[in-house]
Formats: structure tokens, sequence, C-alpha cells
């Protein structure tokens, strides 16, 4: 054990982490978008859009992030679509993050009680009306714990861009053990960073979580 | 060898499917076999937990945190890259189960852990002054209440299993991501191999959904 390594690699993993936190939020503000407006789809009138998007949400959820990154990268190109590694990686998270979200919004919008449409309906609101004045406002609450804990899981699989070579943590860790060989106290820091990273954002989901039951 | 580029390749699809679906085979029983373990790990912690005294829950509490707030890959790494320098070496087979197992125990715990929780408490108090012990309180009123409770929790943590089972594949553990890379390099058809992976992977998933969500029925019925 040398623990020394540790203190001479920090500044290179911190460089790292901060990559992690950067990829992590460009994803999730590109996911939240895109899942907002595919979870919003679920509750237009029209039939064969509603399964078009419950059918597609539910393919892509049910694929490995992994294989979502080697496809986009690995696969893509063999059509003649080359992307780089940064652009592909953020796609592909982008991509699992946005049917995630999506699924979070049908959730929330689903758990709110019929009365409530209901009742926007015959105080004369449009749908859209209906959607953004009555039941959104009251489903976002809801949504909050659940896309919290998306998040988290978000920032810990961001470590599989290292995979396809992105720099970000895990890479950052990988290069310090090539050159130093020492892969127990750099993985153990790297994870170490991780959990400074992560732990906040569950006591967040959880607290969310609490307060949503105490109303 | 065919030369990549050129269209889209049923033939590559159609050779590397008996493969592909053996590899489907193995990442199965992998998941299978990292569930009942993590299962049975997960509920012995969360017993553990309702101990009394503050250690276990505190000590039980750590683990499930630690485990759950870093990424399954660095764990991953960790027990096949960072464990043979204190001595420890594991087979690629080895290392992958056990991160696995670890890492959905830790979720397990806590979904247990609620689980138990959620038994209403005159149902303890009940067992108690029927002069049944603490242990058979829990073998008997406990237990089997927390698990019915517990079922869709550990139905969703076993759909997550399956998919992360494929972080093992970047450590050479043989399962259908592994499969997926190993004909996709060789042959350059990785369009058409990763595509099939996918919709193996899809309907694996969307299986597995369906079968839980039976047996979840089935259980509400049966109280």
């Amino acid at each position: 054990m040398s623990w020394q390594i540790v203190v001479e690699s920090a500044p290179y993993l911190l460089r790292g982490a901060l990559s992690t936190v950067g990829i992590a939020a460009a994803v999730m503000v590109l996911g939240t978008a895109g899942g907002i407006i595919l979870g919003l789809l679920n509750f237009t009138p029209w039939p064969w859009l509603r399964v078009a998007v419950t059918a597609a949400v539910e393919v892509v959820r049910a694929v490995p992030l992994l294989l979502l990154i080697f496809f986009i990268f690995f696969g893509l190109p063999a059509l003649g679509v080359k992307i780089p590694t940064f652009p592909a990686a953020i796609l592909a998270m982008a991509l699992w993050m946005t049917v995630n979200t999506a699924e979070v919004v049908r959730g929330g919008i689903q758990s709110i009680a019929r009365g409530q449409f209901e009742a926007g309906r015959s105080a004369g609101l449009s749908e859209v009306q209906l959607m953004r004045y009555v039941i959104f406002p009251q489903a976002v609450r809801r949504m909050i714990p659940p896309f919290v804990g998306l998040c988290t899981i978000l920032v810990k699989d961001t470590s599989l861009a290292a995979i396809i070579g992105v720099f970000e943590l895990t890479r950052a860790a990988q290069e310090t053990i090539e050159r130093t060989f020492k892969s127990f106290e750099i993985y153990v820091t790297a994870a170490a960073i991780y959990f400074v990273v992560c732990f906040p954002l569950t006591r967040l989901g959880q607290r969310a979580e609490a307060r949503l039951h105490r109303t | 060898m065919t030369p990549a580029g050129a269209g889209f390749s049923w033939s590559a699809i159609a050779r590397g499917l008996p493969y592909l679906l053996e590899g489907a085979g193995l990442t199965i029983v992998i998941s299978a076999v990292a569930m009942v373990v993590a299962a049975v790990l997960g509920l012995g912690l969360a017993a553990l937990s309702q101990a009394p005294g503050r250690l276990a829950r505190r000590l039980v509490g750590a683990y499930v945190e630690v485990f759950r707030n870093t990424p399954l890959l660095i764990q991953i790494f960790i027990v096949y890259f960072g464990l043979p320098q204190l001595g420890l070496k594991l087979s690629p087979f080895l290392s992958g189960l056990s991160a696995l197992v670890f890492y959905a125990a830790a979720y397990n715990t806590e979904i247990f852990r609620a689980g138990l929780e959620a038994v209403p408490r005159g149902q303890l108090e009940a067992a108690r002054s029927l002069g049944l012990s603490a242990l058979a309180t829990l073998r008997w009123i406990t237990v089997p209440q927390a698990l019915r409770i517990s079922f869709p929790a550990l139905g969703n943590n076993l759909v997550s299993l399956v998919k992360n089972s494929s972080l093992v594949s970047t450590i050479g553990m043989v399962e259908l991501m592994f499969v997926a890379n190993d004909i996709s390099f060789n042959n350059f058809r990785s369009f058409e191999i990763y595509g099939a992976t996918a919709m193996i992977y899809v309907l694996l998933v969307l299986g597995l959904t369906r079968l839980l969500r039976v047996a979840e029925r089935r259980l509400l019925r049966a109280t």
C-alpha cells in the first residue's frame, strides 16, 4: 500500500472528476429536456403517437447503457456515420437519460387523481392549459424523488464513457494506474470521489421523498 | 470474412446468433445466481440491522451507502485489478460475479429493510403476546410479510442486474455483451451484431418484466 501515490495523483483525478461532473451536467440538461417532451407525448390525443412513444421508451430502456454506447460508437461507423468518442458517449447517455426521464414524467402525471383532470376540463380549460396549470405543477413534485435517483445513477454511469476512452474520473484513474501500477489505491480513491458526489444526491432524493409523504 | 461497410448484412446476424444466444444464456445464469446470493445476503443484513444496539445498524448502513453511491464499474475494477495487489487474486468469473453480488445486495438490503419496517407494529405486538421469541417472530411473522412487500422492488433490482451484468464483459467475463464485442471486433459487422444484441436484451428484459408482473399478481391473490 502506498498512499503517497494518492496524494501525488490527486490533482489529475480531480481534473477527471471535474470532467465527470461536466459530462453528467450536460447529459442531465439534454436528457431532462428530451425526457419531458417524450413523457408529455404520452398524453397527446393521437393514439398512434402514444403507442409509438411508449414502445420506443420501453425498448431503449431495456438496453444496457454500455451497449447503447458501443452501438453508437462502434455500430454507427459501420454505416458510414463516424462519431468521435466524446459526442458518442454524450449522445448515448443523453438517450438513456431521455427515456428514463420520460418514464418518470409519465409516472408522475399518471399518479395525479382523475378528479383533477375532470375538474380542469369542467372549468373550461383546454387540454394544454390543463396540463400547463393544473396537472404538471402537481406532478413535478412527485417526479423529483425518482428524478434525483436517476441523476445519481447517471453520475455513476458516466464511468462507462471511460471504456471508449472519454476522459473523466474513471479514465483518469486508469491512466494513473498505467503509470503507477497502484490499482487498488487509485480505484479506491476514485470510488471515494464518486461517493462524495453521489451521496449528497442520494440524501437529497431521500429528503424529497420524505417531504412528499409528509404532505 | 466479409469486408465492412457494404450494406446491411442479415447473414452476419444469422452467423452470430447462435453465439449471441449462448451469451444470453450465460447472462441469465449469471444474473440468476447473483440475484439469489444477493437476496440471501440482503435479507440477512436487513435482519441484522433490526438487531438491538446501534453498531449493527450503522455498519449495515455504511455498506449500503458505499456500494450504492459508487459506480459498479469501479467496484468491478477494484475486485479484479485492485485486490490482487493485496494478495487476493480471483478469476474474471469470480471477480465479476462477486462484484455483481455485493452491488445488488446493497440495494436488496435497503429493499428488505424498508419491507421489514413496513410490517405493521401490531403484528409484532400480537406475536409477542402469543409468546413467540424474537427469532420466531422474525421467521414466522415479519420476514414472510416483508418478502411480500419487497417483491416488486426486488423484481426491479433483478431487471437492473440483468442490464448491469453487461459491465463484467470489461474484465473478460463471458456473457452476452462479451460475446457481442468478440464477434463484432472480428467480423466488423458491429452495427448488425450490436443491433441484434440490443434486441436480445430487450426480449430478456421485457420478458422478465412480464414474468415478474404475473408473479406479483399471483402473490397478491395468495394473500
